[in-house]
């Protein structure tokens, strides 16, 4: 390097020398071009590129991690704004001194920074009870009030006997659909229906089952169509056509015989031209009735056979008919 | 869909109207409607005596959580809230097989998926009340969390079966 330095000056003090230097340096470069473009020689592979200078590779500085963002959040802040919707845990947004999972035996949880245990499970932490009340309070123009003479279960059955139940599903499936949605059932308490005798009877055989004789409802759940609102039409429908079909009387329901009937009746039965007789026996004047006292026992005592109860109460309802001790 | 109701009030086919057309009240008393209800000018809200929602879940902590914010929100919409109960034992859904390939039967391995239940009841809500509700609550579903809910709907009697049908 010194040697190279010492040269240089003192070509620079000669400038003729220097001016030749250069000339020379032009005419040599020329001369290896034509050389290389005359000589058809071959290339050199060079299987080992030692000679060649390797780049240097680009060195990525990385940025010094910044110190987590609870450092710097006020006490006082507004947490529902930093925190606005659904996410996944974020060590470094949330100032709780947080731990969760185990490593090993007696060694506390592992803390928040880094722990997936926490990322894991879906948190609560944007439905803060003051970010409830604040979405509430936005909400609450939506809703209204109940009506205020329906405060009991009496109230209401009063006026709204008809009960319609429906399910809503929400779920995270591949398919949306839920077959379970189109069920309806439809409930009410026969009560709030006029009926005749017969068609009460009609229609108690008509709706089968579906009726319950401990507390009087009848319920009516249709699945069959593919829809809510068809299901609930066809509901309200099979009411309908169950109802108005119990008040039809078909000619052959004229020919039904004493043999025929499901129950025992005292007022159709020789039981009762029998008592009366005996009742009015050689008076011709004003007929007694027969107590109905005595028409409920014979009926109970035929209809749920013979106990000692029944026996006993017809006894006594006897021996009162006929006036003995 | 709350917002819907209104506009779409005056729609319907006269099929359906024939079966709606018992009242749905709202906020007005019993007493004050009963004058006006004959004309039906817009869609009265439904009344929903009760409704219950059935939440199915992996997690018991997260259903715990969410039936929390579930009541926490009932109470400050004015929704009476009824029972909340979980069933003290998970549904298990075991599969038994084979541990080796297809021989020996006697070493078995089992998995099973714990499904947890929890259910919340309420009681007492209008149509637009309810909707309302639901809408907020299911928006706010965490992930891998099931919502089941069963409204009973209040109607009066339709008109055609308030009287005994004239025979002909």
């Amino acid at each position: 390097m010194s040697q190279l330095t010492r040269f240089l000056e003192r070509n620079l003090q000669n400038p003729s020398l220097r001016l030749s230097a250069i000339q020379i340096r032009h005419l040599s470069s020329q001369a290896e071009e034509e050389k290389s473009f005359d000589d058809e020689e071959f290339r050199v592979l060079n299987l080992r590129p030692t000679q060649v200078q390797r780049q240097q590779r680009r060195v990525y500085k990385k940025d010094e991690p910044q110190p987590p963002r609870t450092k710097v959040m006020p006490v006082d802040q507004d947490w529902p704004n930093v925190w606005p919707g659904p996410r996944t845990f974020h060590p470094a947004s949330v100032p709780l001194p947080l731990r969760q999972g185990f490593t090993e035996k007696n060694a506390p949880p592992p803390s928040k920074y880094g722990n997936a245990e926490l990322m894991k499970i879906p948190n609560f932490l944007h439905l803060t009870p003051p970010a409830i009340n604040r979405q509430c309070e936005a909400l609450k123009k939506f809703c209204t009030p109940w009506p205020k003479n329906l405060e009991t279960a009496e109230k209401w059955e009063k006026h709204f006997p008809v009960e319609i139940v429906k399910s809503d599903y929400c779920h995270a499936l591949p398919s949306v659909r839920q077959p379970e949605a189109r069920k309806v059932s439809l409930k009410i308490k026969l009560s709030n229906l006029k009926f005749d005798k017969h068609s009460k009877d009609k229609f108690l055989r008509l709706v089968g089952d579906r009726y319950n004789h401990e507390n009087d409802v009848l319920t009516i759940q249709t699945d069959r169509c593919p829809t809510k609102k068809q299901n609930y039409d066809y509901a309200q429908y099979l009411l309908t056509a169950c109802y108005y079909e119990s008040f039809e009387v078909e000619d052959w329901e004229a020919t039904k015989s004493l043999a025929d009937m499901e129950v025992y009746e005292f007022e159709h039965n020789k039981s009762k031209i029998s008592t009366e007789a005996i009742l009015n026996w050689g008076s011709s004047g004003d007929k007694k009735k027969v107590d109905p006292g005595f028409a409920k026992s014979v009926e109970t005592l035929i209809n749920e056979g013979e106990n000692e109860y029944n026996l006993k109460k017809y006894k006594e309802e006897s021996k009162k008919l006929l006036g003995l001790k | 869909m709350f917002m819907l109701r209104n506009t779409l009030s005056s729609k319907g086919s006269a099929f359906v109207n024939h079966f709606k057309n018992a009242a749905k009240y709202s906020t007005e008393t019993v007493s004050a409607l009963k004058t006006t209800s004959t004309p039906a000018p817009q869609e009265q809200d439904k009344l929903f005596s009760h409704l219950e929602v059935e939440l199915k879940g992996v997690d018991p902590a997260v259903l715990k959580s969410y039936s929390w914010f579930a009541t926490k929100a009932a109470n400050h919409l004015g929704i009476e809230v009824g029972e909340c109960y979980a069933p003290r034992k998970a549904k298990h859904d075991r599969m038994t097989l084979l541990k080796s390939v297809h021989i020996y039967k006697k070493h078995r391995v089992q998995y099973e998926i714990r499904t947890y239940f929890r259910y919340m009841n309420f009681h007492k809500m209008t149509g637009s009340t309810l909707d309302t509700y639901l809408e907020y609550i299911e928006r706010n579903l965490p992930e891998g969390v099931a919502l089941k809910a069963t409204s009973t709907e209040l109607q009066a009697l339709p008109e055609h079966l308030k009287d005994i049908p004239s025979v002909e």
